[in-house]
């Protein structure tokens, strides 16, 4: 996205809205990572407190899913960049 | 967005159809992405949780599904725009996507 057009109003404007956006999307990822972490790692009701297993199993699910946003995020900005010099050729 | 360097605003002015544009843009390219990480996490992640690392063959799931989940982007776009269909099927949303990410 290129923004080098809009005037300094108009970029302090975009600004404030993408930090929103990106708030909003911080915890809206957040709530599904324990959505999804929790139904994968939680199965055994024995037991109001977490197992050992249970937190490593959270811990890893927490630490492997930023990583692989990290790596889409890599690999979708190479991508872009792949088709934004296809388009200026 | 080049399309939208013609109309100049008033000096110091915000454009408010400029902002919207954006706006739309940066919401279609959010939730484009947003997708592909659940669809990829679905896909090439093994629930195990055995380590919190992304092992050799999920490192490589990754890339490739990256890499198909834009393809199918391009082909489905092509598709609906060919059938002439693409606004009414793909409606008010997707327009975005189809102008330079």
């Amino acid at each position: 996205m290129d923004f080098s057009n809009f005037n300094g109003a108009e970029q302090a404007h975009m600004t404030k809205i993408i930090e929103k956006r990106q708030m909003q999307d911080f915890l809206r990822m957040y709530s599904n990572l324990v959505e999804k972490c929790f139904n994968t790692c939680c199965n055994d009701f024995t037991s109001k407190a977490l197992s050992t297993k249970e937190e490593t199993c959270i811990m890893n699910c927490t630490e492997k899913f930023i990583k692989h946003s990290e790596r889409v995020g890599a690999r979708f900005a190479e991508q872009n960049a792949e088709a934004m010099n296809a388009q200026n050729q | 967005m080049s399309f939208l360097r013609g109309n100049a605003p008033a000096p110091g002015g915000v454009n408010a159809d400029k902002i919207e544009m954006a706006v739309t843009e940066l919401d279609t390219v959010t939730d484009f992405f947003n997708r592909m990480v659940s669809s990829c996490h679905a896909k090439c992640i093994s629930t195990r949780y055995a380590e919190p690392d992304l092992n050799k063959g999920e490192s490589v799931c990754i890339d490739r599904c990256v890499a198909k989940f834009n393809e199918v982007q391009k082909k489905v776009g092509e598709k609906l725009q060919s059938r002439g269909a693409a606004n009414a099927a793909a409606g008010n949303a997707a327009t975005g996507g189809f102008t330079s990410l």
